[in-house]
């Protein structure tokens, strides 16, 4: 329990530090959201009107101390302050809408990606030799070395523009309005699948290929050989035996995954025009729009740092070694 | 997640009901629902005018006003007050009449609020007055050419407006107002849809029940919808669009590339020698090929400029003939070129490059923007142009804010830049060559960023702007172009194409090749009102307009051959 609270307290402290550098990242890069701004309006906006906005997108040239503290302040209130490219909507609106469909979309490919990838691998594994993990494998690798955005075109040209199987943009038909129901879930689910099947494809290999690996060196343990002496049946020796401990680095790298699940979208919701969050932090950097920027980097940080923490809960209920 | 996908297999072709129009003005990853019209960029379309309505609407290709909320104007008190009569019988859509007094309050509000007040309009003007039906701008000095933005901006109502409590802020989620699509029917970050007006006040108008805008994270989404026939009227960027948009479907598709938008200008900062010199700035534009620029670089969508630099925005006062008998210094003549530049003394070393008269190389510097592919080929092309007649050019990519921030300090040599203006010459080239638009080196300036003023430009801006009577304005305008093309304070390279495409499959009454009634680019405000009100769904009739022609500037399109509409295809 004490080391769950140090470790709680260490996520803390990586919380203050990356707030700290999301504040400062962005007003070290260079341009400024000035500059920006001329560049939305084009000479369209007479010198006078330009300064008022500025006024009103709440531009300060405050020494960056005071803009530190006024910033932590804020985020206090729970305040992300307002988006300049979607002035004036709030940026806790503009990320709030994204971020659901984003962790429907990432969160499902992961989690697939994960239990589908560690499931094969363990059964190629527990079949070396056999003629599909002979063939398997480079296939895996081959696809997850493809650029992404290469495949998802691919799949997008083929399935969705050619074939017409599968809707090709946004995340359910333009027709339904959000809510509960088979209508607008089945609709959800099928714009899902392509961008879905896009990250599955790419990201499943280095599951299989971890799992698989783990579970080679696993299965030549003395005890894995003890419970097969021992008679067990062999999906009991399997799952019971070896792969709870084969699984423990992969759990780390899920983690890991979990985390980047809020940024790693992005190229997928270019793609396949999906509403979430990912586009908005191009669109964002792109702009300057520092407020909607440090609100998607807040996100991307405290899921990481919170997909983190429930990794180290999940070792702990895996590996008895941690609990001593 | 197979078993899903297969769940999800079968067909689902978008729905489209009968009365609903697909359009994709812009592109954007994802909306914010933002109805307030008085910011240019955040607005959603169609918001400054297609929810909200303005009073006049400049038409772009007959190069006249159309009355819309006003039913007419004329100018009083030596061109200072603008009056405008406002139109009986209007009604927002929550039902209160629309009059004077939302005009007004319209205008005080721009004043109090400069944020608001995008085209500086606002400022200039002493008081906004109503009496009866007519409202009157009273100008602090003779302004004629803010005719077009006091015509143009929105007219919001007062009853609703004057309890927001900062305007600039509002986002103005459920819109009252006059134009056709008012009702927000439903709104989502991929897709929102405007129903009509059930108060419009033009009878039997809008004929469609409501307009679907969906929102591309890229072009390339963009046009895989406008190819497939998913979008019914857009403005995408498809290249080869002959071969993969239109031959698909010849009888009902089509586009437009009117060249009605501001003209790409290659300038030369003029305060040092030698480009203060405008034979050098001649011989530079002789040696650029544009014929070759707006093939490679913009796909045949543009043609080249003339020396005046007027696109088809300015059809009125562009005589080509005029500027030939001037002498055309935009052809493509290298040995031309060539000739100059000896007779100001940059001649040919034996190294085949050019020296200045002191000896030293001449070397030019040309800007342009990462990353905005179509301008860095044009620029790359001209750089070519230079380097054949000798001159050490190199083309130098800056990130936008960078590449601003030294075009506005005027730290440059030779620039790419749009130019901008209303319809009278006295925004365009005043922003060109009048010494109000000047400012020190090193200063921010918002125009003139190649500094240049003409004293002679100065005296034929004072009158231009005092003066409402159309064929004064002709002479003095005719007169500036001479100026213009006599000192080349810029080097125009081609006009810059408002691009538009439809699919008239299910929605019918765009303008088309053989009935251009208006620039087809659905984002060209506020023109692409009189399309929003005419298109139907495909075999209901047309209910006849009931706007009359406003006098003012001439519809016959002016002595220009180039006047015909060679834009459109």
């Amino acid at each position: 329990m004490t080391q769950l609270l140090r470790r709680l307290a260490f996520y803390l402290l990586s919380a203050w530090v990356s707030l700290t550098v999301n504040f400062l990242i962005p007003r070290f890069a260079p341009g400024d959201p000035a500059s920006a701004l001329q560049l939305r309006f084009q000479g369209r906006l007479e010198p006078e009107a330009l300064e008022a906005m500025k006024r009103a997108f709440g531009y300060v040239d405050a020494p960056l101390f005071e803009q530190y503290l006024s910033y932590l302040a804020a985020l206090g209130r729970g305040d992300l302050g307002v988006s300049v490219s979607y002035f004036p909507a709030p940026v806790s609106a503009v990320i709030a809408d994204g971020l659901l469909w984003t962790v429907f979309l990432s969160g499902v490919s992961v989690l697939v990606s994960f239990a589908l990838g560690s499931l094969v691998g363990a059964i190629l594994a527990f079949r070396r030799g056999s003629l599909l993990d002979a063939a398997l494998p480079p296939v895996l690798t081959f696809l997850g070395a493809f650029p992404y955005f290469w495949l998802a075109m691919l799949l997008l040209y083929t399935f969705g523009f050619k074939l017409d199987w599968l809707p090709v943009r946004h995340a359910y038909a333009d027709h339904l309005e959000p809510k509960f129901g088979w209508e607008f879930a089945t609709s959800a689910l099928r714009h899902a699948f392509l961008p879905g099947l896009s990250i599955v494809l790419t990201s499943i290999g280095a599951w299989v290929l971890s799992m698989r690996s783990n579970l080679l060196a696993t299965l030549a343990e003395d005890y894995v050989q003890l419970a097969v002496a021992k008679g067990l049946s062999p999906a009991r020796v399997l799952f019971r035996y070896a792969v709870r401990s084969a699984i423990l680095p992969s759990v780390t790298g899920f983690g890991m995954a979990l985390g980047f699940v809020l940024s790693g979208s992005l190229l997928a919701e270019i793609v396949f025009s999906y509403p979430g969050q990912g586009y908005l932090l191009y669109q964002a950097v792109k702009n300057q729009d520092y407020p909607l920027m440090q609100g998607v980097f807040l996100s991307i940080t405290l899921a990481v740092l919170l997909a983190n923490f429930l990794v180290d809960v999940a070792s702990f209920a895996l590996d008895p070694r941690l609990r001593r | 997640m197979l078993a899903l996908g297969l769940l999800g297999c079968g067909r689902e072709r978008p729905r489209f009901e009968p009365g609903v129009a697909v359009v994709l003005p812009t592109q954007s990853a994802t909306w914010v629902r933002n109805f307030n019209p008085f910011l240019p960029t955040q607005a959603r379309w169609p918001t400054p005018s297609g929810i909200y309505e303005p009073l006049l609407i400049y038409h772009t290709l007959e190069q006249r006003y159309v009355p819309w909320l006003a039913t007419g104007y004329r100018w009083e008190q030596d061109n200072r007050a603008l009056v405008m009569t406002i139109r009986r019988g209007v009604k927002f859509s929550d039902g209160t009449p629309m009059g004077p007094d939302d005009v007004t309050f319209t205008w005080q509000l721009m004043k109090e609020h400069p944020a608001l007040d995008s085209t500086g309009m606002a400022k200039r003007l002493a008081s906004i007055t109503s009496s009866g039906d007519e409202v009157t701008f009273l100008f602090a000095e003779a302004f004629v050419p803010g005719l077009y933005f006091v015509a143009q901006a929105p007219i919001v109502p007062k009853h609703v407006w004057q309890s927001v409590a900062d305007p600039v802020k509002f986002a103005n989620e459920t819109p009252v107002a006059t134009g056709p699509f008012t009702e927000v029917r439903s709104f989502k970050p991929q897709v929102y849809e405007l129903g009509k007006n059930p108060h419009y006040w033009q009878p039997g108008r809008p004929h469609l029940d409501a307009v679907r805008v969906p929102a591309f994270a890229g072009n390339e989404q963009a046009s895989l919808a406008m190819i497939r026939g998913d979008i019914d009227w857009g403005a995408i960027f498809i290249p080869a669009i002959e071969r993969l948009f239109r031959a698909k479907d010849p009888a009902h598709r089509g586009y437009a590339f009117q060249q009605v938008e501001g003209t790409v200008m290659l300038y030369a900062q003029t305060t040092r020698p030698p480009l203060d010199d405008a034979e050098v700035r001649k011989a530079l534009s002789l040696g650029i090929d544009r014929a070759r620029i707006v093939r490679i670089a913009m796909q045949g969508y543009t043609r080249p400029a003339d020396a005046s630099g007027l696109s088809d925005f300015y059809r009125r006062f562009h005589d080509r003939a005029q500027v030939a008998a001037l002498g055309d210094w935009t052809r493509y003549d290298p040995e031309a070129a060539g000739r100059l530049l000896d007779e100001r003394g940059i001649r040919l070393g034996p190294d085949g490059r050019r020296h200045l008269p002191d000896g030293s190389f001449f070397q030019l510097d040309l800007n342009c923007v990462v990353g905005w592919s179509d301008w860095v080929i044009a620029a790359e092309l001209v750089t070519q142009g230079l380097e054949a007649l000798g001159i050490t050019a190199k083309l130098r990519t800056y990130d936008f804010g960078a590449w601003f921030s030294k075009l506005q300090r005027g730290d440059f040599q030779l620039s790419l830049g749009w130019s901008t203006g209303g319809p009278s010459l006295y925004t365009f080239y005043g922003r060109q060559m009048s010494s109000s638009s000047l400012r020190p080196l090193g200063q921010a300036a918002e125009y003139n960023w190649q500094r240049f003023a003409s004293p002679e430009a100065d005296r034929l801006f004072a009158e231009l702007i005092k003066t409402a009577d159309t064929a004064e304005e002709q002479r003095l305008s005719r007169e500036l172009v001479r100026v213009f093309v006599e000192t080349a304070p810029a080097i125009p390279l081609f006009p810059g194409p408002a691009f538009g495409q439809y699919n008239s499959r299910r929605i019918e009454g765009f303008p088309t090749d053989e009935a251009p009634y208006v620039a087809l680019a659905p984002y060209k405000i506020p023109g692409f009102l009189l399309a929003l009100v005419e298109l139907r769904p495909r075999g209901m009739p047309r209910r006849p307009d009931v706007l009359g022609v406003l006098g003012g500037p001439s519809t016959s399109p002016s002595s220009s051959p180039a006047a015909s509409s060679e834009g459109a295809r």
